[in-house]
């Protein structure tokens, strides 16, 4: 048993399931963002293109979508995504066929790839308090966007790319060889579920 | 020159091997240290996750229960249908116009401002009678103040009294309908409004014990058993209206269609 989690611990830090996951989550992240963007496009061309308030939307009568804060500069916010997501499946890719990145670039990854996060979630905080309705293609960006920004961090602290002084690089790694970051995604993310059901649980059941 | 060679312990082989162990041994304690706390915040975590499992069961299963409980001590308003709808109109009007709606939707307040002067012309010309099913699914968008439910049951409240006042008041609601995500109407305003329809101060003082909320959440969930799957969901003599609900006309030459036979 110690044995099997140890070896699953010592695949986790390869860069063939650092960069799978990423590949995956970038890749569920860019179709939420992709049914999100056509979904915009119709709601522009007719607003009355949802013209019903149904069961399954719990979660909204087109309100997410219409919302200021789906399109905070302008345009849908989905748009983002099918830009950004595209590199981060072509680091992907390339990582897993054996490119090594330059430090800089994987820290300028890093940094963008940070802000998306931010953003993400404050739309979800956006959409759980302020606009009071849920989409499901949002929730899964919420997902993904995490899922990405943790195996994109992960591989940042194992290669040294941060820019961290000695000890926190240290600290850090040691952090994620004892698998605590898959641990506090874990957390994290159970967190935000619970907060999802307790809130719309019961109009879901 | 002798400085370097002294601070190299080269001096006794003895004390050397005691100072690599000490070493070693700081080292050993420092790794089962990192090891405990490790150890520890996984089990701090993976406590953390159960008890998410635990508050997320306890939801459902809640969520599940009290629904159950409420129908025991049901109020059921007089004239209701047993498919959970407040009638307005004649009995003996031939064509049936079943209404499915929540009083915060958006999409039935258009439906309402482009069909409500028809519905009322049909029902008060005898050509139709009105099944209005209230629906209260929209609560989570009132910030909080449950309108949909407040409005349903302010609706019925006077429907089991007066239905034909109740129309009257089911049409200001949507007049009046507040935005979606706002905290509605209040329940003051929602008086005011039920006076304006007619309705005397003794009916809007029973709004408060909120009589008919039960039925009104029997009423939405028997909606969605029924196949109706978003509002507004508007039925003619039991079939699905598909036409346009959203401009003035189809509807009412629909209706005229089903009295003619």
């Amino acid at each position: 048993m110690a044995d099997v989690l140890g070896r699953f611990n010592r695949f986790r830090q390869t860069n063939r399931w650092i960069f799978a996951t990423m590949l995956f989550s970038a890749a569920l992240s860019l179709t939420a963002s992709f049914v999100l963007s056509v979904d915009a496009i119709a709601l522009a061309k007719d607003p009355r293109a949802a013209l019903s308030c149904n069961i399954n939307a719990v979660l909204s009568c087109g309100t997410v979508g219409s919302s200021w804060q789906a399109s905070l500069f302008g345009f849908p916010n989905a748009f983002l995504g099918l830009v950004a997501e595209p590199v981060v499946i072509t680091i992907a890719v390339a990582a897993l066929g054996g490119v090594r990145f330059p430090r800089w670039f994987m820290l300028s990854a890093q940094v963008v790839y940070t802000i998306g996060l931010v953003f993400a979630y404050w739309l979800f905080f956006q959409a759980y308090f302020v606009i009071g309705a849920l989409c499901p293609w949002c929730l899964l960006i919420t997902l993904s966007t995490t899922l990405v920004f943790s195996s994109l961090t992960h591989v940042n602290i194992r290669d040294g790319n941060l820019y961290l002084p000695a000890r926190a690089s240290l600290a850090a790694c040691r952090f994620t060889v004892a698998g605590l970051d898959a641990l506090l995604v874990g957390v994290w993310l159970m967190v935000i579920l619970t907060m999802v059901v307790t809130k719309y649980g019961p109009l879901m059941v | 020159m002798s400085k370097t060679s002294k601070n190299t312990p080269a001096s006794s082989p003895g004390s050397r091997r005691e100072a690599l162990r000490t070493q070693q041994q700081a080292r050993a304690r420092a790794a089962a240290r990192t090891g405990r706390a490790v150890k520890a915040a996984w089990i701090a975590g993976l406590t953390v996750i159960a008890l998410m499992v635990g508050v997320i069961a306890w939801t459902l299963v809640r969520a599940g229960g009290p629904t159950a409980g409420i129908s025991d001590s049901l109020t059921v308003p007089a004239g209701a249908t047993s498919g959970g709808a407040v009638v307005v109109g004649q009995a003996s009007a031939p064509v049936t116009v079943s209404v499915y709606a929540d009083f915060m939707c958006p999409w039935c307040g258009r439906f309402e401002r482009a069909n409500g002067d028809a519905l009322a012309s049909a029902v008060e010309a005898g050509t139709a009678k009105l099944e209005i099913h209230p629906m209260a699914f929209l609560d989570e968008m009132s910030a909080g103040t449950r309108y949909s439910s407040r409005a349903a049951n302010a609706f019925v409240t006077l429907a089991n009294d007066d239905p034909a006042v109740a129309f009257r008041f089911h049409r200001l609601l949507y007049a009046n309908q507040p935005a979606e995500n706002s905290a509605g109407l209040s329940d003051a305003r929602l008086a005011e409004l039920a006076q304006e329809a007619g309705a005397t101060p003794a009916m809007t003082d029973r709004f408060a014990a909120q009589t008919y909320a039960g039925w009104v959440e029997d009423a939405t969930q028997q909606a969605w058993d029924d196949g109706v799957t978003g509002t507004p969901t508007v039925k003619i003599n039991g079939q699905t209206f598909t036409g346009d609900l959203f401009t003035a006309g189809p509807l009412a030459a629909a209706i005229e269609a089903a009295a003619r036979g």
